[in-house]
């Protein structure tokens, strides 16, 4: 059975992720930090805004999109990135790629475990939580379904852009700066921390036109909305379906010439 | 009888060798003229039936070679690096040729830097030989990777391949999967493994909890678990106590005699080369110094014996006089003993210690056969030279 090695890896990073039960609690009040800030820096923009309505969003749509924004980026965020450049720097990648598997796909599988885990430990109940607190404001129907849908892929997404630029890693040998770089990127140009709402309008045009508002954009938009355009949604979808293949198919290659590369002139 | 002197002939460029006549490598490589006729030999005896004969890992005039940025000075030299285009070529590995079989346990062995782990990262199928070919079970490993991956296993001495936050048995559950061990073959394993090593109570503590010998030996007994036809050891006992050392090297010899696996060991004690190799290969700055049985090893240096003396007065002083009193040996004190390095071809033992008595105060004194430690220290040196 094909499927079982990967479902393994899924389960060991499903044990894992239980035996660091204090690092839950540490992004729990990390995250009530952030969000504290966030809801004070908002709520005075509002105010010196003077109207109820800023760019076609109210308060509350602004904080609810941002509250599960975080939550999203702490269940999908993976720090590949740095596994992979730590790796590197160590060596310790000639151990995984001595196992009989490709190393993209192991690697993925083995974050598939905290993916699983996070989303029950911390996305679903902030979605809880802010579903009870605002009465309603996020439509339950769906629009849930798709949501899912739309996170698989925005993950799939994430995680290409991720593993392409631990790849570089292989040439600089240095993670930092890269790593700094790449996390300001795709969060800026996601809509994680604005919503894209509020970028200015070429800016708006450039994002959309990119990858990476597939990753928050898209799946808070269909879950934000209850009743989409069906003509929306499928544009949405199709969307992050088009990048999901494309950012696959160019992160492979290039972990595959890299990888070429330093078979041949060593690490 | 060949004798050390020879060893000066070492670097020669002929390290074909041969997978028939085992006999005739470490005479081949030290000595280039007996060495031409060999070659002719080979070429003519060899049927092509024998050649394909099954060695597990063939390994054919291979050479590594890595181009490095050449380095500048400073901050200055620093910055003009960035653009600089300025490469050598580093030959890693240097036309280096072997045949391993199926079951035999080889000690690869060299001064550090020497290429060893270049060559196990070519067998594995991680790095790609510049030139040359590189054969392990039937097919070039840097091809198919993952289906070669399938047929070894590797331990690192300094890394584990375990899950660290799990517990032993996690660890080889998912190894069991990824590698697609069936139920049978995996309880199988597992009950030579408790027949092997007390592994209960390893089996349900965390790897990070583990301490570096308990870790080394599941990693052992992860590497071993898919049954595979090679497995690869690097430095597996380093950093160990002399009883988990002792331990180690049983069960890595209990499971290749079970299960016939090939077992290459690259290690810098030569314990372990002494408990369970047969046959050494040593390497040096990327070229074969030496392929054969370890029982010929010492053959070399079988006229080699050290003579260990105690004297009445200061042991560095005599040792000084000693020193000038036989140029041809090497002489060398510590607080305890002077030893002397004596060639039996040049100067019987006997006839050295009579020579001493005669003009030293002598306490007390032992004769040690060469140890396989100082034969190789003595290749490893002669190497630098």
């Amino acid at each position: 059975m094909k499927l079982k090695k990967y479902l393994t890896l899924t389960r060991a990073g499903m044990i894992e992720s239980l035996q660091f039960r204090l690092g839950t609690v540490v992004v729990v009040v990390g995250n009530l930090i952030y969000l504290t800030v966030v809801y004070f820096l908002w709520r005075s923009i509002y105010d010196s805004a003077g109207t109820d309505v800023v760019n076609g969003m109210t308060f509350s749509d602004t904080l609810i999109y941002l509250v599960l924004a975080t939550a999203l980026f702490n269940f999908m965020e993976m720090y590949a990135v740095w596994e992979i450049g730590r790796k590197i720097q160590s060596g310790a990648i000639v151990l995984d790629l001595l196992k009989p598997m490709d190393y993209r796909r192991y690697l993925f599988w083995s974050y598939s475990g905290s993916f699983v885990m996070n989303f029950f430990t911390t996305f679903l109940p902030t979605f809880i939580i802010v579903a009870v607190v605002t009465k309603g404001a996020v439509p339950m129907g769906i629009n849930l379904l798709y949501f899912v849908i739309s996170v698989v892929m925005a993950i799939i997404i994430n995680y290409s852009i991720d593993f392409f630029v631990g790849t570089i890693c292989l040439f600089t040998e240095s993670i930092w700066g890269i790593n700094i770089m790449k996390q300001v990127i795709v969060l800026l140009l996601s809509g994680a921390t604005v919503p894209i709402a509020f970028f200015p309008e070429p800016l708006k045009t450039i994002v959309m036109y990119l990858p990476f508002q597939s990753i928050y954009n898209a799946p808070l938009t269909i879950l934000l909305d209850g009743s989409p355009a069906p003509g929306d949604l499928f544009m949405i979808l199709g969307t992050q379906l088009f990048w999901c293949i494309v950012t696959t198919v160019i992160s492979r290659l290039f972990w595959k010439v890299s990888l070429r590369q330093i078979t041949v002139n060593g690490g | 009888m060949v004798s050390y002197n020879l060893l000066s002939n070492t670097y020669s460029d002929n390290n074909v060798l041969c997978c028939l006549c085992t006999e005739n490598i470490a005479l081949q490589i030290l000595h280039q003229d007996i060495s031409l006729p060999c070659k002719q030999i080979h070429t003519s005896s060899h049927t092509e039936s024998e050649v394909t004969m099954s060695h597990i890992i063939e390994i054919q005039n291979v050479t590594k070679e890595f181009k490095v940025l050449n380095r500048r000075e400073g901050l200055k030299g620093s910055l003009r690096d960035l653009f600089s285009r300025d490469y050598k070529i580093v030959r890693a590995v240097d036309n280096v040729s072997m045949d391993i079989d199926q079951g035999e346990i080889v000690g690869y062995l060299g001064p550090n830097g020497a290429g060893k782990s270049t060559t196990i990262k070519m067998m594995t199928g991680v790095l790609e030989p510049s030139s040359g070919e590189i054969l392990v079970n039937g097919a070039a490993p840097y091809k198919n990777r993952t289906r070669n991956a399938q047929e070894i296993g590797v331990v690192f001495g300094q890394r584990s391949q375990l899950w660290w936050a799990l517990p032993l048995v996690e660890s080889f559950k998912i190894l069991k999967d990824i590698y697609q061990i069936d139920d049978k073959q995996y309880s199988d394993m597992m009950d030579l493994y408790r027949s092997l090593v007390d592994i209960e109570p390893l089996l349900h503590k965390p790897v990070r909890q583990m301490s570096l010998g308990q870790r080394t030996l599941s990693d052992i007994l992860a590497a071993f678990l898919h049954d595979p036809k090679i497995v690869f050891l690097d430095e597996p006992t380093i950093g160990l106590d002399v009883s988990m050392k002792a331990k180690i090297r049983t069960l890595i010899h209990a499971l290749n005699k079970e299960k016939n696996t090939t077992v290459i060991l690259t290690t810098h004690d030569m314990g372990d080369v002494d408990a369970l190799c047969r046959r050494i290969v040593i390497i040096d700055k990327g070229k074969m110094l030496y392929d054969n049985d370890i029982a010929h090893l010492k053959g070399f240096f079988g006229s080699y014996r050290t003579l260990k003396i105690r004297t009445a007065g200061q042991l560095s002083e005599t040792a000084g006089m000693i020193e000038k009193d036989l140029p041809d040996f090497t002489v060398s004190s510590d607080d305890e003993w002077i030893s002397i390095l004596v060639d039996e071809d040049k100067k019987k033992v006997i006839d050295v210690l009579a020579g001493l008595q005669s003009s030293y105060d002598i306490k007390d004194m032992q004769l040690e056969e060469i140890s396989t430690e100082e034969v190789i220290k003595k290749i490893y040196e002669e190497g630098v030279k």
